[in-house]
């Protein structure tokens, strides 16, 4: 009795309404509980994303060779902005993920209306597409090599098939077209995943209002453009941002098509990042995180920014 | 109760000491990361010193793994800082850094070092110790087609040596003829595009000067260094390269030469044999192909025409910081014997830095080690290619300059001079 008692008089004050008038919710769940749940999504967080990304912000900071590490302050950053070949990448980099979303949005956006409006084979090419979202970079990449081999590939052996074979080259060996063929290949790849997420979208559209626009007599391309594109627009803008984001990061491509040549051509910041860690004969990481950081930075601003713009009239949502 | 007691003790006490027996029984395993995954001639060389040693030596285990180079360099660049390097692991003397990091052991106290070459040993040596078992070494060579360069009406004089106009004769009449004068491609590497230019380079400023250059104390801009390059520009006109060259490999190039579509000549450091000798089945070179070896052309009032490019490349070294030294010390020292590079002499076709006789190299390619001896006899070696000298900045310029840009001819002689004084040359 005396327990219950002792129980009682502890459990009562929790009881209480507090002061400030506030009930507490018996469905709320209590730290301890939360934080059973939270603590393997924290865990691998912190493990995976924080502490890395932390830890290269601070090792930006110093120059490491081999197990030695030597504070040097900002002068990382200082040299990296007389390093010609750092905005090389940078320039290369922001054509790729400015340009680039262009025409994977709109290459999406065109096979999703071919599919809406119903060409033959449509189930057929919907799959065919779709396919290449599903094969690795690698395999993309050695595909897209023997397409723009210059002896037996695809292009050149069309061009000169139609009578065009000035105009054959080596696609990824010149700097002029080099960046291009790289474009063209990753738009390949990237295609049907924006169509199938247009094609979603289109579906989703609300019927009477294309009803309505036919009710008006409204021809296919004045409604694409009036209509359809109007509406889809929140959904494209997203693509955009997302194709953005993705290309401010591209490595895998570039590195087992071009490894960042002719002349430096087609060096992203990733694959500059990427060599100054692992390629130049040296240990030192702090250059290299230096140039992390700084391209980190440089995402996110550009995300804030294009979500500014965008946000105006459309909500992203990634 | 006590009976069953003692019962169990002695149960315990024959199961520790089973326990204890299995484990001294047990041996000791090293990790070994090799290079030349796709070249068979090497690969069973490694896998037969391997298996040779852990026969010898039942206390110790290998665990072989054959990875590309590349692969081992990143590999080994993560894995060195973290502990967990392997025991042995395949390096070149390309890739300084692992010794300048501390991260190798010096091989004194655990190989015999009377049986590597003299030459071979500075390639490793650092603060008199050396750091690697040089097992690969090759001199830089200029293979040929006999019937092909017959073909296009060229004689290959008795000293094997064409002139620079000469040299120029072959590649333009090649081209003519609609055959590519040079198989070369630097899809892969960062070092093929360099190979005729820096040998021209070599034969024309003797070794003294180019080393100079190499060493970033000799412009680019010297007149006798614009002159071989103006040259070399002008085979690059002729199209002396495949217009494929940008993305062609190096196992793409050995295949463009001997077999499609043919080519004149393919530059090429000696380990050529890696991949010729393999079965053509696999890549390799035809049975019949008429391989020649040419010296590399001689260059108007060049300093040097005998000089020629000697290297070490494909050797094993010690992780500093590894737990099973004396396992993997034995292991190298268990390699380098004369027999070893005999044996190595006679499968691959290659020179090496092991001490080898050569009166008992019993080779089935002997005629191609024949003319291969010839070419270097009476050879001024130069220690050394370019990637050995030039370092990140240099060593990125070089590879997309002077490997890529400047023999697809995207670029002119001034500009290439120019990117690489201002990448390389000391107080630039």
């Amino acid at each position: 009795m005396a327990g219950t008692s002792a129980l009682a008089a502890k459990t009562e004050p929790a009881e209480r309404v507090p002061a400030s008038g506030r009930v507490s919710d018996p469905r709320r769940a209590s730290w301890p509980v939360l934080l059973v749940f939270l603590a393997p999504a924290l865990v691998v967080y912190l493990g995976l994303t924080a502490y890395p990304a932390v830890r290269t912000i601070y090792d930006s900071l110093f120059t490491i060779e081999g197990a030695e590490r030597s504070y040097v302050g900002l002068a990382n950053y200082r040299d990296l902005l007389g390093d010609e070949t750092f905005w090389i990448a940078v320039r290369n980099t922001f054509v790729w993920a400015f340009v680039a979303p262009i025409l994977d949005v709109a290459t999406g956006l065109l096979l999703a209306l071919a599919l809406y409006a119903g060409v033959p084979f449509a189930r057929f090419l919907r799959v065919a597409w779709f396919t290449p979202v599903l094969l690795s970079y690698v395999v993309v990449a050695i595909l897209w090599m023997w397409i723009y081999n210059y002896d037996w590939g695809v292009v050149n052996e069309g061009l000169r098939a139609a009578g065009l074979g000035t105009l054959a080259r080596s696609w990824l060996g010149d700097p002029n077209t080099a960046l291009a063929a790289l474009i063209v290949t990753h738009a390949w790849k990237w295609a049907g995943f924006n169509m199938v997420v247009c094609l979603a979208a289109i579906h989703a559209l609300p019927s009477e209002v294309l009803e309505a626009a036919e009710l008006d007599n409204c021809g296919w391309a004045a409604k694409l453009r009036h209509v359809i594109v109007p509406m889809l627009r929140p959904t494209l803008l997203n693509l955009y941002v997302l194709a953005f984001i993705g290309k401010m990061k591209v490595f895998d491509l570039v590195w087992i098509m071009t490894g960042g040549g002719p002349l430096w051509a087609t060096e992203t910041v990733s694959t500059y990042v990427y060599k100054r860690a692992f390629n130049w004969n040296t240990f030192d990481l702090g250059y290299p995180s230096a140039i992390a950081t700084v391209w980190f930075g440089v995402v996110c601003a550009a995300v804030i920014v294009l979500n500014r713009i965008f946000k105006t009239r459309d909500r992203l949502e990634y | 109760m006590r009976r069953a007691g003692t019962g169990i003790a002695a149960l315990f006490g024959r199961s520790l000491i089973a326990a204890g027996a299995a484990a001294a029984a047990e041996p000791v395993q090293i990790t070994m990361w090799s290079n030349w995954p796709d070249e068979p001639a090497k690969k069973e060389w490694v896998a037969a010193r391997v298996r040779d040693f852990e026969a010898a030596n039942r206390q110790c285990a290998v665990k072989l793994s054959f990875i590309p180079k590349a692969d081992i360099y990143t590999q080994a660049k993560s894995a060195v800082r973290t502990g967990q390097a392997p025991d042995v692991f395949y390096l070149e003397p390309d890739q300084p850094e692992f010794l300048a990091g501390g991260f190798l052991e010096p091989l004194d106290g655990h190989v015999d070092l009377a049986k590597l070459e003299d030459w071979a040993k500075p390639a490793w040596t650092s603060k008199g110790k050396v750091y690697g078992l040089p097992v690969e070494a090759y001199t830089v060579e200029l293979y040929y087609n006999k019937d092909l360069v017959k073909k296009v009406g060229v004689e290959v004089p008795p000293s094997f040596q064409l002139t620079q106009s000469g040299f120029a004769d072959l590649v333009r009449k090649g081209a003519a003829a609609g055959i590519t004068p040079v198989s070369q491609g630097v899809g892969d590497r960062p070092f093929p595009g360099g190979l005729l230019l820096f040998e021209s380079l070599l034969r024309k400023l003797g070794t003294e000067d180019y080393g100079k250059l190499l060493n970033g104390t000799l412009s680019f801009k010297d007149p006798r260094v614009l002159e071989v390059m103006t040259w070399f520009k002008g085979l690059v006109e002729a199209g002396a390269y495949p217009k494929s060259f940008a993305t062609l490999k190096l196992g793409e190039s050995h295949y463009y030469f001997y077999q499609k579509p043919g080519a004149l000549t393919f530059p090429d450091p000696s380990w050529f044999t890696g991949r010729a000798f393999a079965s053509p089945e696999s890549g390799g070179m035809p049975a019949d192909f008429p391989l020649g070896i040419m010296q590399f052309p001689a260059m108007d009032q060049g300093q040097c025409p005998s000089c020629k490019t000697l290297a070490v490349a494909g050797s094993f070294v010690m992780y500093a910081r590894g737990k099973n030294k004396a396992c993997a010390g034995a292991l190298l020292d268990s390699m380098a014997t004369i027999g070893n590079g005999d044996k190595w002499v006679e499968q691959v076709s290659l020179q090496t830095g092991l001490k080898s006789d050569p009166a008992k190299i019993n080779s089935s390619h002997a005629a191609y080690f024949a003319e291969l001896n010839a070419r270097n006899k009476g050879a001024t070696y130069f220690f050394g290619t370019p990637l050995m000298y030039y370092r990140s900045k240099c060593a990125e310029t070089y590879t997309q300059v002077m490997n890529n840009a400047f023999p697809a001819g995207l670029i002119g002689v001034n500009e290439a001079a120019d990117k690489m004084d201002s990448a390389c040359r000391k107080g630039s």
